[in-house]
């Protein structure tokens, strides 16, 4: 569906991309993690015709490049930076996007009601953006990428800055939006998102993805070993890292100075850390 | 051709809801024409009509007449040149075509006589001249000479010894006109003696019954007879300060308009909806031109409603605003609407933000608007300020503007300042476009 051939971007002396080569199915919920600066808006920006690759090339399948706005018809776009009218409504809004989609008439009219109930911006569609509180505004943002109801979304961070309730608003959206059968790129930080929504992931990091698969493949192969957190009566703390963690901590018992036992599983967060490093990212 | 209508339309949208934008594009410039109109003088001065009178015949009949013209309180009767002597004809007419007065009304040779013969198929004539698009004053000209014609009339037939006179004259012209038929002839003399002996017994008729006549007269018969004629407009000086204080309001609206949609061009780049617009499936040229229509529906309706609101207000009635020629006006928006178009391409492709556009718009622009006959009018500017003036497309659109309002412009002398507008838009849209380039901004 998406294919992204040896893509390679630098902006001056900051490579974005390096060589990025992935192929996302018809039907996939792709998330693409990685810390602050990895490359994901970029590695989206290509596949919207936004940013020109140095080298390599962007198929989307059928239809080709981005450049030609029949092939960006069949895209819906939330960008990570809230991309929005103010002084619009909410439905002013959508309607204008919906437009430019190629909506109109009745139809325009529908979608446009329809998608301000699923993101439950219904009873607040008269109002102006510019009231709407930080999660209304990634909804409606949300909103405004499926109104013209393409096959392929492209979520860049769709849940930066939200409360929970808005959160999971967003997650139910993208998992009905997925068993419609549409084509996801979702972007994110949050680990448990990704292992809850994605059928399978990949981790970027310096415009390299190092990792593609399912949470449970990419546990497997790169969570590492669990690690047992044993804490004594003196005080004392001890890790140990070990592919059987049960198995260690069964061995502790009747060990009179042992006080407390912790068993940290590996996860898609150890797999993220395992491979992007410990070290701060701007 | 729907995504650039819906492009166009949402930015008129966004214009009228930023309420900044919708003053400095409406508002101000409409403050600032009424303003400078207003203490520049308006019009020719209070609300009386000023007339020149110039007396072909010096009888007593056209002297009372004058007096009568004069004394009225609703004119303001100029009978004298500057340099003290009687106005002549052609000196009325000039001050007419000047400006100087609305109307010249002229009492022609025969004035006196045609009273004295009024009877004797003879009657007043009044001739004279109106300002260009002063058909109102003319109309009311014409019904107050009408009035003062009938009462000069009436005052000779309400005096014995004139109506005897005048009687007598009847009388002969009747005995010298073989065409009239007896029947007609034994009846009007009858008439004539029936009057005399009226006139004999009471001492003149009472004027009142003369003069309910109507100047239309029944059966051809017209004792008044007024024919003013509306002069072509041919002055090359403004009528009013209207004239000059609207289309330098134009000016302050088009220079809102380039600020406005500049800014709000630049401000779809950093609000990211820029981008929502070229992941869209339209082309670039697309929205460059759904953007460059908006700002252009948006300078000729600016234009066209203060225009509107100057020939409403201070046209019509008062006859202070005057379209020379409607045609080339609206020729004269249209391209400045063009020229100003590419001025905010222009403005939005050379700036990257909101605060850079509006810096350079409030800087840049109102540098050029104000030598561009913004604040002081162009025809006032000393002449090297008018020739540097000639780098602003304000200067041009005000002069565009202006020719076809009062400056009496000819399709010739448009086409230099057309010419500079087209140019301007055409060169700004194209450097402001291949500024503008939605991609590369991830
Ligand atoms: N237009 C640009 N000009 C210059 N540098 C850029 C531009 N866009 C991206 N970069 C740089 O490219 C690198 C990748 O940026 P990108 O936005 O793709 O990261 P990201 O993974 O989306 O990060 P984040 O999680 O913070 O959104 C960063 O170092 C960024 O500074
Ligand atoms: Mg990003």
């Amino acid at each position: 569906m998406i294919e992204w051939n040896a893509v390679s971007k630098s902006f001056g002396t900051v490579r974005a991309l390096r060589d990025f080569s992935l192929r996302i199915g018809q039907g996939e919920v792709f998330g693409l993690l990685g810390p602050n600066g990895a490359g994901k808006s970029t590695a989206i920006g290509v596949c919207l015709g936004l940013v020109r690759p140095d080298s390599g090339t962007i198929a989307i399948a059928g239809m080709g490049s981005p450049d030609d706005p029949r092939t960006r018809r069949s895209i819906g776009a939330a960008p990570q930076a809230i991309a929005l009218y103010d002084e619009l409504s909410g439905r002013e809004n959508l309607r204008y996007f919906g437009r430019l989609h190629g909506l109109g008439g009745s139809t325009l009219t529908r979608r446009v009601d329809q998608v301000l109930d699923e993101v439950g911006l219904l009873p607040r569609a008269k109002d102006r953006v510019l009231g709407y509180s930080g999660g209304m505004k990634r909804r409606l943002n949300l909103a405004a990428a499926i109104v013209h109801d393409p096959p392929i979304l492209l979520l860049d961070e769709p849940t930066a800055g939200v409360d929970p309730q808005s959160r999971n608003n967003i997650l139910d959206m993208c998992k009905a939006l997925s068993q419609r059968g549409k084509t996801i790129v979702y972007t994110t930080h949050y680990m448990e998102e990704a292992a809850r929504l994605c059928t399978r992931v990949g981790i970027i990091d310096h415009g390299a993805l190092l990792a593609t698969g399912t949470v449970a493949h990419l546990i497997a192969e790169h969570g590492g070993e669990s690690v047992v957190t044993i804490t004594r009566t003196d005080g004392t703390e001890t890790r140990v890292a070990t592919p059987d963690p049960v198995r260690h901590a069964a061995g502790l018992i009747g060990d009179a100075t042992v006080q407390g036992l912790r068993i940290d599983r590996a996860d898609l967060e150890s797999v993220f850390l395992n491979l992007t490093g410990r070290s701060l990212r701007d | 051709m729907p995504a650039i209508l819906a492009i166009a339309v949402n930015d008129l949208r966004l214009l009228a809801r930023d309420k900044a934008a919708l003053f400095f594009t409406l508002f101000f410039p409409l403050g600032l024409a009424v303003f400078f109109g207003a203490i520049f003088g308006g019009g020719g001065g209070g609300s009386k009509l000023d007339v020149a009178l110039v007396l072909e015949e010096d009888g007593p009949k056209a002297r009372a007449f004058a007096e009568a013209l004069s004394a009225d309180s609703s004119l303001d009767v100029v009978r004298q040149t500057d340099a003290g002597t009687p106005l002549t004809r052609d000196e009325g007419e000039t001050l007419v075509r000047k400006g100087a007065v609305s109307a010249c009304v002229v009492v022609p040779k025969g004035f006196g006589g045609g009273i004295e013969s009024i009877f004797a198929g003879g009657g007043i004539k009044l001739e004279g001249y109106v300002a260009p698009g002063r058909g109102a004053e003319a109309g009311l000209l014409t019904g107050k000479l009408n009035e003062l014609a009938f009462r000069q009339m009436a005052s000779g037939l309400s005096d014995p010894a004139e109506m005897t006179g005048m009687l007598d004259r009847a009388r002969s012209s009747l005995g010298g006109d073989d065409s009239i038929p007896d029947e007609n002839r034994r009846l009007l003399t009858d008439m004539f003696d029936r009057i005399g002996e009226v006139n004999k017994t009471f001492g003149g008729l009472n004027p009142g019954a003369a003069g309910g006549g109507d100047s239309a007269g029944s059966g051809g018969w017209m004792p008044v007879q007024v024919s003013l004629t509306e002069l072509k407009d041919e002055s090359d000086r403004p009528r009013s300060s209207w004239e000059v204080s609207f289309p330098q309001g134009v000016v302050w609206a088009l220079m809102g308009c380039v600020t406005g949609f500049g800014v709000s061009m630049s401000g779809e780049r950093s609000r990211g909806t820029l981008l929502r617009l070229s992941v869209a499936p339209i082309s670039r040229g697309q929205l460059l031109l759904g953007k460059a229509a908006a700002c252009f529906f948006a300078c000729l309706a600016v234009q066209a409603l203060l225009i509107a609101l100057a020939a409403g207000v201070f046209g019509g009635l008062m006859g202070q605003f005057r379209v020379g020629n409607p045609l080339m006006l609206a020729a004269a928006m249209m391209v400045s609407a063009i020229g100003f178009t590419g001025l905010m391409m222009l403005l939005a492709g050379l700036t990257r933000t909101e605060g850079g556009a509006s810096g350079l718009g409030r800087g840049l622009i109102i540098v050029l608007a104000m030598i561009g006959g913004g604040s002081i009018p162009l025809f006032l500017l000393p002449g090297w300020v008018q020739t540097v003036s000639s780098i602003s497309p304000f200067k041009w659109a005000t002069i565009s503007i202006e020719g076809a309002i009062w400056r009496g412009f000819t399709w010739a002398d448009c086409a230099l300042p057309f010419g500079v507008l087209l140019g301007c838009g055409v060169l700004g849209f194209a450097i402001g476009a291949s500024a503008l380039k939605p991609a590369e901004r991830a």
